[in-house]
């Protein structure tokens, strides 16, 4: 028993630490989403950003500038999906796939062009744990949840703010809306372009967020292609939460346990690791598949909106 | 919308050679423009890292096209590029979106480092079953996402990526466990190279006869979709489901068809990768070949002698930007960039138009599915 | 409120709306031709006129969704700039589109004040719309849960919802397109009890209808639209629906058809009992039964959206019936699908050419070998001959006048006409027994008209039975031997080709039904 809770608590702090990323990206994927454009590029906003996040700190020593990076990174690349997708009509899965492929590119170009080398960058300043007096003294839960980096706290804030954007604000019903049934929205004097803009906008930040979390929380540097799929996982979760706030940090939790478990599982296997890394992924494809209740994307995400 | 007009009747004198310039065209202008585009913006990275566009790019030529050596490579390259592109290429006829190229090669590829090592006392007679095993594996996993359209209605684009994962996830587990060759370099066992494809030799290094075998791929392709029933049905599934249902055609078997028919594509691709060029399959293995087969088939608008041609200009790309590299210090990540923004604009249909009018509209219809996702 | 006395739109009331000459062309096409329309306040204006003949357009010009290219537009005696929906709003104007701008997944309320949120501090105020739904309900008797969802209400609900949101927006002028075509009976009269009391609290409504029936019951003054041209303004009190009809349809004879007579012979196509769905799975088709003799042209005549589609598919075999059964030839063909009854001599000419009868970007040698790539000469072994398939379609489409006869042009790049030669070219030249012809001639010009009536002519005289659905009234009688009526999915009369524009008009008003029964 003793054995189970002394497990208990790294477990859970690394769940945490694992979900952060997801989370983050996950949200931003919900505006893009709940907007009507398709974001798979969740996975390259993340890169880039991790990437800027870590060369902003790195020229001017400051982990809170290097932040800034990664916000302007991730926006910037969103803007460019965005003006693929709502300006250009360009297809939304083949703008994304290109997003993920140019941030791939773009930071095995940037590392040799910032760092002098490819790999992995130098180390930068991080934003390390800082336990918050009191809760983090709460046994097994407090070290998990409140001796955290302080982009997990922000993280903690994102999902009520979230849900409070999407639901209960003009804001997130027009969102919403868009999502829907885009015509409806412009017979009501809304641009249905302006929306999509800042649906894709913000995703680009919140994802950058996460990326920055990764190289600058997590770690505190760069290496080529760190996402390594976390961006589609966070797609997964998603989905899997049903393009909801709680649902789809529900889900990155989720799957940030699978993470944790993996990692912990190490020489005492008993599921091989890659089973477990396969688990949102199947998970996602069963509910899509209507299993337990059909996940119904917004009808009109993937179609470019043209006015009559 | 105009009340039950009348179409006007202009077109119909359009002469069949002229129609047959605008044709090729069309199907020309997207890409053209898409690389144009890439090609400015990657001077203009060039300029702003303090090198020579023009250098770079001069050095890119030779890289890709320069000798026989250079020709190798860039046809080494673009040989696994032929099987995702065709991968591509085949569902888009059907109307759907096969994001999977990438789990499918890597099912191929497992499957061919396997059966490899086991069928190794056929000598070169192993390459045919073991690539057939191949195609069927691919064939298998390209129908789960046609299987779970067709039944559930489950978006094929969404699946395919989910089911990418999976399939990296699982080559890597066999190739890493049951598999293992137990070497230095985590993966399979090596196959014998007697039961190998063999490499074509006249200078061009390593590409193999594998580079036959995409190119008669294609072929297959070209005459599946045109020249037979299955083809035909594909088609007009594709291109119109509620003319395909009034002609009594099935949507749900031709879905299922058509994705793991790209699947087998992709598989045999993979298979030739590992039976051609590698003899193994190493962790990590190649990655992005199947990503990279999206932007190859929408460059050749999903055509097999397009996805030649855009396989061809992806490979040369990838092995010229290594001589770019050495020249003049560019770094060779510029041509993922290249690809990257080619990509990008490849279906950027509303700046076609601003380009060329209204026309653009009739001629993205090689390159665009706009059916959303939506339930 | 309202100060006149009069407050159904007498000539005392002041004009809120006047359009003066306008005028809207497509290419060709002279969609409005100086039409001038006025409306008073406290008014219940019809639009009347058949499909295409220009009243949308009229109203989207209204709505600030085209610009006229001459002819201008008052609202309060002043003249208006309208360049898009908001300036419409603005003005007061409301509309109630045919096609309905509604997020199923979203709530009344929410639907309701979509773009014009009523807030409390950063939060929308969801107690407050809900609340100022209900009052506006209360208001004009608009029976409607403010907190349902969307996708949970009837059709009729709907159309009240989208009547709240211009409400909402404190629209004066509202503008409904069709509105009845989707309702039920019951639905329609409820429609105009709401529409009734809106009136009467000093709204103006231009109600937009092909119905001429239920429209003499509801509007004040009636316009009429012919060919994008005003025919004239009656008084709904002064005026009948015999007279009406005339009005509408009433055009000069285009085309006189010399029909021989032919000898009928023995039933070919036979409906008995047959029920069908709509895809959204209400009845669409009701009870009909129906025989088609060989050497006789049966014509369905009826509004749009009365079950013609779905019947014509059921028929086909591309839609199965629910309950009832088909005969063709005599032979028991319910269960079998579009392919084996097509083996068994059936054609069938669907209503749709564009998204269904043709794959616009299949060339027209494929297009013609849509329904026999699979069948010796054109395939073998699987293995389709291009050649073969290239040259069948040349004979075809030479044989039934296509212009350009290419079989390598793709067919979206033809006129409506020729796209529809296209279709009898492939569906005729397999020499069937039974053609079903669903609206064969909607939006295809004259020559083609003309071409395809005597084709169809052609066939009957060979001894083929031939169903044809159509919404002209002149066509339906210029071809067919026997007429039925089609009102809400059930046949409400049997007519001869004599019948009057007012008999037929009646029937489709579904007001025939007792007389016939």
């Amino acid at each position: 028993m003793e054995d189970f809770f002394g497990s208990l608590g790294p477990i859970l702090a690394s769940t945490v630490r694992n979900a952060t990323p997801l989370v983050f990206a996950a949200m931003g994927g919900m505006f893009s989403e709940r907007s009507g454009v398709v974001n798979i590029a969740l996975e390259g906003l993340m890169l880039i950003s991790a990437f800027a996040g870590v060369a902003g700190a790195f020229l001017s020593g400051s982990a809170w500038v290097g932040l800034g990076f990664a916000v302007a990174a991730g926006l910037l690349f969103a803007l460019i999906h965005a003006l693929m997708c709502v300006t250009f009509e360009a297809d939304q899965i083949i703008s994304g796939t290109a997003i993920n492929l140019l941030a791939l590119g773009g930071t095995g170009f940037l590392m040799v062009e910032v760092f002098g080398q490819g790999g992995t960058s130098p180390r930068v300043e991080q934003f390390g744990a800082v336990g918050i007096p009191l809760l983090s003294d709460i046994p097994i839960i407090g070290q998990a949840f409140f001796d955290q980096s302080i982009l997990v706290y922000l993280m903690y804030l994102l999902i009520p703010v979230t849900f409070f954007v999407v639901f209960r604000t003009p804001f997130g019903l027009r969102l919403r809306a868009t999502g829907e049934v885009p015509e409806a929205v412009d017979t009501a004097g809304v641009s249905v372009y302006r929306m999509r803009y800042y649906g894709v906008a913000l995703s680009g930040m919140l994802a950058a967020l996460g990326g920055a979390y990764l190289s600058m929380g997590l770690l505190s540097a760069f290496t080529e292609n760190m996402t390594g799929g976390r961006g589609f996982i966070a797609l997964a979760a998603l989905i899997f939460g049903r393009w909801n706030p709680i649902g789809a940090a529900g889900a990155a939790l989720l799957f940030g346990f699978a993470q944790a478990i993996t990692f912990r599982a190490g020489g005492q296997e008993i599921i091989p690791i890659e089973f477990l890394q396969m688990l949102p992924y199947i998970l996602t494809i069963v509910v899509l598949a209507g299993f337990g209740g059909r996940a119904i994307a917004p009808a009109a995400i993937g179609k470019p909106y043209r006015k009559e | 919308m105009s009340e039950g007009r009348t179409n006007g009747g202009a077109e119909e004198t359009e002469s069949g050679f002229r129609r047959f310039l605008t044709d090729s065209a069309g199907a020309l202008l997207f890409p053209v423009i898409a690389i144009v585009i890439a090609f400015v913006i990657g001077a203009i990275i060039v300029l702003a890292t303090g090198n020579n566009p023009l250098a770079a790019y001069v050095a890119l030529l030779r890289g890709a096209v320069g000798s026989p050596s250079a020709i190798g490579r860039t046809l080494l390259n673009a040989t696994p590029l032929i099987f995702t592109g065709l991968a591509v290429a085949v569902a888009f006829r059907a109307g759907l979106f096969n994001i999977g190229g990438e789990g499918q090669l890597y099912i191929g590829a497992i499957t061919a480092a396997g059966l490899g090592v086991s069928l190794g006392f056929l000598g070169l007679f192993a390459i045919v079953p073991v690539l057939g095993a191949c195609i069927v594996t691919g064939f298998l996993w390209g129908a789960i996402p046609g299987f779970l359209k067709a039944r559930f209605g489950a978006h094929e684009v969404i699946t395919t990526i989910m089911l990418n994962f999976i399939a990296i996830n699982l080559a890597t587990y066999l190739a890493l466990n049951p598999l293992s060759g137990g070497g230095l370099v985590p993966g399979t066992a090596t196959i014998e190279p007697a039961s190998r494809i063999p490499v074509i030799g006249l200078g061009l290094g390593r590409v193999g006869y594998g580079l036959f075998i995409a190119l008669a791929a294609a072929v297959v392709v070209y005459l599946l979709l045109w020249r037979t029933r299955l083809g035909f049905r594909i088609r007009a599934v594709g291109l119109s489901p509620g003319a395909a249902n009034y002609a009594g055609m099935s949507i749900g078997a031709n879905t299922i068809l058509a994705l793991a028919i790209g699947g087998s594509l992709a598989g045999l691709g993979g298979g030739v990768e590992v039976l051609g060029v590698y003899g193994k399959m190493s962790i990590p293995f190649v990655s992005n070949l199947g990503f990279n087969g999206i932007g190859v088939a929408l460059l050749g608008r999903n055509h097999p002698a397009g996805v030649v041609l855009g396989a061809l200009l992806f490979g040369g790309l990838a092995s010229g930007a290594q001589e770019m590299q050495f020249a003049t210090e560019v770094p060779l990540d510029l041509a993922d960039v290249l690809l990257a923004v080619i990509l990008l604009f490849v279906t950027a249909t509303k700046l076609v138009e601003l380009i060329v009018g209204k026309r653009a509209r009739a001629l993205a219809s090689g390159t665009r599915l706009e059916k959303g996702l939506g339930a | 409120m309202s100060d006149n006395g009069s407050p159904n739109g007498s000539p005392a009331s002041p004009v809120v709306l006047e359009m003066r000459g306008v005028t809207k062309t497509f290419g060709p096409v002279k969609a409005n031709d100086g039409i001038s329309i006025a409306l008073r306040r406290g008014e219940i204006l019809g639009l009347l006129g058949e499909n295409g003949a220009g009243k949308s357009t009229l109203m989207k010009i209204l709505y600030g969704l085209y610009r006229p290219d001459s002819g201008e537009i008052l609202v309060d005696g002043e003249v208006a700039e309208i360049h898009d929906p908001k300036d419409a709003v603005r003005r007061g104007i409301g509309m109630v589109h045919q096609h309905f701008t509604l997020v199923p997944r979203l709530t009344v309320a929410e639907n309701i004040v979509l773009g014009a949120e009523p807030r409390k501090g950063a939060s929308l105020d969801l107690e407050g719309a809900a609340r100022s739904t209900e009052e506006l309900c209360d208001r004009y008797g608009l029976r409607v849960d403010p907190r349902a969802r969307v996708s949970n209400l009837s059709v009729g609900e709907q159309q009240r919802v989208e009547i709240l949101k211009t409400l909402y927006r404190d629209a004066r002028i509202l503008v409904l397109d069709e509105p009845t075509a989707v309702l039920t009976p019951q639905e329609t009269e409820d429609l105009f009890e709401v529409l009734r009391e809106l009136v009467a609290d000093g709204l103006s409504i231009i109600l937009i209808t092909h119905k001429l029936g239920e429209l003499l019951g509801v509007s004040d003054e009636i316009t009429i639209i012919r060919d994008g041209k005003v025919v004239d303004t009656v008084d709904a009190s002064n005026t009948d629906e015999g007279a009406l009809a005339r009005l509408m349809v009433g055009r000069d004879v285009l085309l006189r058809v010399e029909k021989k007579d032919t000898k009928m012979g023995e039933p070919r196509l036979v409906a008995e009992d047959l029920t069908v769905e709509s895809n959204s799975g209400t009845v669409a088709v009701n009870g009909v039964s129906l025989t088609v003799r060989a050497g006789e042209i049966l014509g369905v005549a009826g509004v749009d959206g009365n079950g013609q589609m779905e019947l014509a598919e059921a028929l086909a075999g591309t839609r199965p019936a629910k309950e009832g059964l088909v005969y063709l030839d005599g032979e028991d063909v319910t269960r079998l699908g579009s392919e084996a009854r097509q083996g068994r001599g059936l054609a069938y000419v669907p209503e749709d050419r564009g998204n269904k009868g043709l794959v616009q970007d299949f060339t027209l040698a494929e297009n013609n070998a849509l329904k026999t790539y699979n069948e010796p000469p054109i395939s073998k072994w699987g293995w389709i001959y291009p050649k073969v398939m290239r040259r069948r379609a040349a004979e075809a489409l030479r044989a039934y006048d296509v212009r350009p006869a290419d079989p390598d042009l793709r067919a979206g790049a033809l006129s409506g006409g020729n796209q529809q030669k296209a279709v009898l070219a492939r569906e005729l030249s397999g020499d069937p027994g039974v053609i079903v012809a669903a609206q064969p001639t909607r939006g295809v010009d004259v020559g083609a008209i003309e071409f395809i009536h005597g084709q169809l002519l052609e066939q009957r005289a060979e001894g083929k039975a031939i169903l044809l659905i159509s919404l002209e009234l002149e066509e339906v009688r210029s071809l067919a031997d026997r007429i039925v009526v089609l009102y809400a999915g059930e046949i409400v009369g049997e007519v001869g080709p004599e019948a009057t524009d007012e008999e037929l008009g009646l029937l489709m008003a579904g007001r025939g039904a007792e007389k016939s029964a």
